[in-house]
């Protein structure tokens, strides 16, 4: 007698299949997806320089002197090849992949020594930035995704997109360079009250809210469509410019 | 590469004939520094006035066949020079100084010409901008506040758009949908901006907030014209 009912035997012969699936899904590599991670060395003031076609990208800092880049690839993978230079890192999805028609996003988780510089830019996908305190953080997204900034102290920041907010919490380096833009998306700015820059801030379509930071030195223009003015000594340079959004201060 | 470096490779880039490489290390720079950036509006500005005063001038009796005979001249008379003099990567800036000229009287003649008709498109550019009063300094672009019409610096900046526009025309059809449909959408965020300057504008013409805000997002309509034209 067959003690066995066929649905039964069925199921046990599926079993490594299903455990072969499993496996698949928690690799990626079901969805096509390719992780590559590998780490440079690199000097305490490195750069890096990425310029990426698709994706998120993510930088964070940590004690070591090297770069760790992990890079989650989706089908078809790019072309990934970093390159090592006298400064520090280049990455060029674009660049490397030109002329090969459509590649799958490709997100980057990267880890550098605080006192980097880095220059992000993506054609669409969020960058987050945090605790970089280099002489240099660039953020640019092309279309559409949020830019943040937290714990960024650096002498020149620039961070601009399209469509997306921007956030940035960090400090304004005397005599630094600070230039925030977006199309569409609101740009809040979070800053300690001891924070000194002469400001030119512009919203013709929304409102520009300083909070704590006004007085009443400040110019307005056109209707309030831009403030002028400077804030504690003046020395840092802020621009914020937002076609349609709004624009915000807060104090920390 | 210094300031110096990157602004004799100015003209290069605003022809979009220097190296992919290039082009990305001149744009990066162009975007941490204001002197060099300034430097290349007031180039764009030149091109794009020379562009559109063209129609304006009598073209000399075949004219090419002119310019290449004083670039045949020069280029027989001046002596055999060794390719070590000067760098590969030498800019036009570092080429025409350190170039030497011997020139026959008829080629003095010819160049003195030329010159005469250069200094005086200089001239031209120079008392306009002179003759505005002021200059309005943008994040885009310099244009001069009264001199030009609205519709006339529109139009300059125009031109620029519609080259770019054919290219990307030209490869939109192999991009996916996301692709196509993340740029129309972005595209129509710059296009409010200028279409709300340009309403502004027209109501007050002299809105300083407004212009600034035509000039930036003409801009980045270009930029993102530029960047999607390689796609």
């Amino acid at each position: 007698m067959n003690i066995y009912p066929p649905a039964t035997v069925t199921q046990i012969s599926k079993t490594p299949a299903l455990v072969t699936l499993l496996v698949l899904i928690l690799t990626g590599t079901v969805f096509g997806q390719q992780r590559v991670s590998r780490n440079f060395p690199a000097g305490k003031n490195v750069r890096l320089e990425l310029k990426n076609l698709s994706g998120t990208i993510t930088v964070e800092t940590w004690q070591r002197d090297e770069i760790k880049i992990t890079a989650l690839m989706e089908a078809p993978a790019v072309h990934f090849n970093p390159r090592q230079t006298d400064t520090g890192l280049v990455i060029d999805i674009v660049g490397d992949n030109r002329g090969r028609g459509e590649v799958g996003d490709v997100n980057f988780k990267i880890q550098v020594p605080a006192r980097s510089s880095v220059d992000l830019e993506t054609r669409r996908g969020q960058i987050a930035v945090s605790n970089v305190q280099g002489d240099l953080v660039r953020a640019h997204v092309w279309t559409s995704g949020d830019i943040q900034l937290s714990g960024v102290n650096a002498a020149r920041v620039f961070a601009s997109n399209t469509m997306g907010d921007i956030y940035f919490d960090g400090e304004f380096a005397s005599g630094g360079t600070y230039e925030f833009k977006s199309g569409q998306g609101t740009i809040t700015l979070r800053l300690p009250a001891s924070c000194g820059f002469r400001l030119v801030a512009t919203a013709p379509a929304k409102k520009i809210s300083m909070g704590q930071f006004w007085h009443e030195g400040m110019k307005l223009q056109g209707e309030g469509r831009r403030i002028i003015g400077d804030i504690g000594d003046g020395r840092a340079s802020v621009t914020v410019t937002t076609y349609q959004g709004n624009i915000n201060f807060l104090r920390r | 590469m210094n300031c110096e470096k990157y602004q004799d490779l100015l003209s290069d880039f605003i022809d979009g004939s220097l190296t992919s490489e290039n082009q990305n290390q001149v744009d990066t720079h162009l975007h941490e520094c204001e002197t060099c950036a300034e430097a290349r509006n007031d180039l764009n500005a030149i091109v794009v006035f020379c562009r559109e005063q063209r129609g304006q001038y009598e073209p000399m009796p075949n004219e090419r066949a002119l310019w290449l005979r004083i670039s045949n001249m020069i280029a027989a008379a001046a002596p055999a020079r060794s390719q070590a003099e000067v760098p590969a990567e030498a800019g036009w800036w570092f080429r025409l100084m350190n170039r030497r000229w011997h020139l026959s009287f008829p080629q003095l003649a010819t160049s003195a010409a030329a010159l005469v008709m250069v200094v005086s498109l200089v001239a031209v550019l120079g008392s306009r901008r002179l003759g505005s009063g002021s200059v309005a300094q943008t994040e885009g672009l310099t244009l001069v506040s009264s001199g030009a019409s609205l519709k006339d610096r529109y139009r300059a900046q125009q031109q620029i758009i519609d080259y770019w526009n054919q290219r990307v025309e030209l490869n939109k059809t192999r991009w996916s949908p996301q692709v196509r449909e993340t740029f129309e959408r972005n595209m129509s965020v710059i296009d409010a901006a200028v279409n709300d300057s340009m309403n502004r504008l027209s109501e007050n013409p002299h809105d300083g907030v407004s212009e600034d805000i035509l000039n930036a997002a003409l801009n980045d309509k270009v930029e993102l014209l530029k960047e999607f034209a390689e796609l």
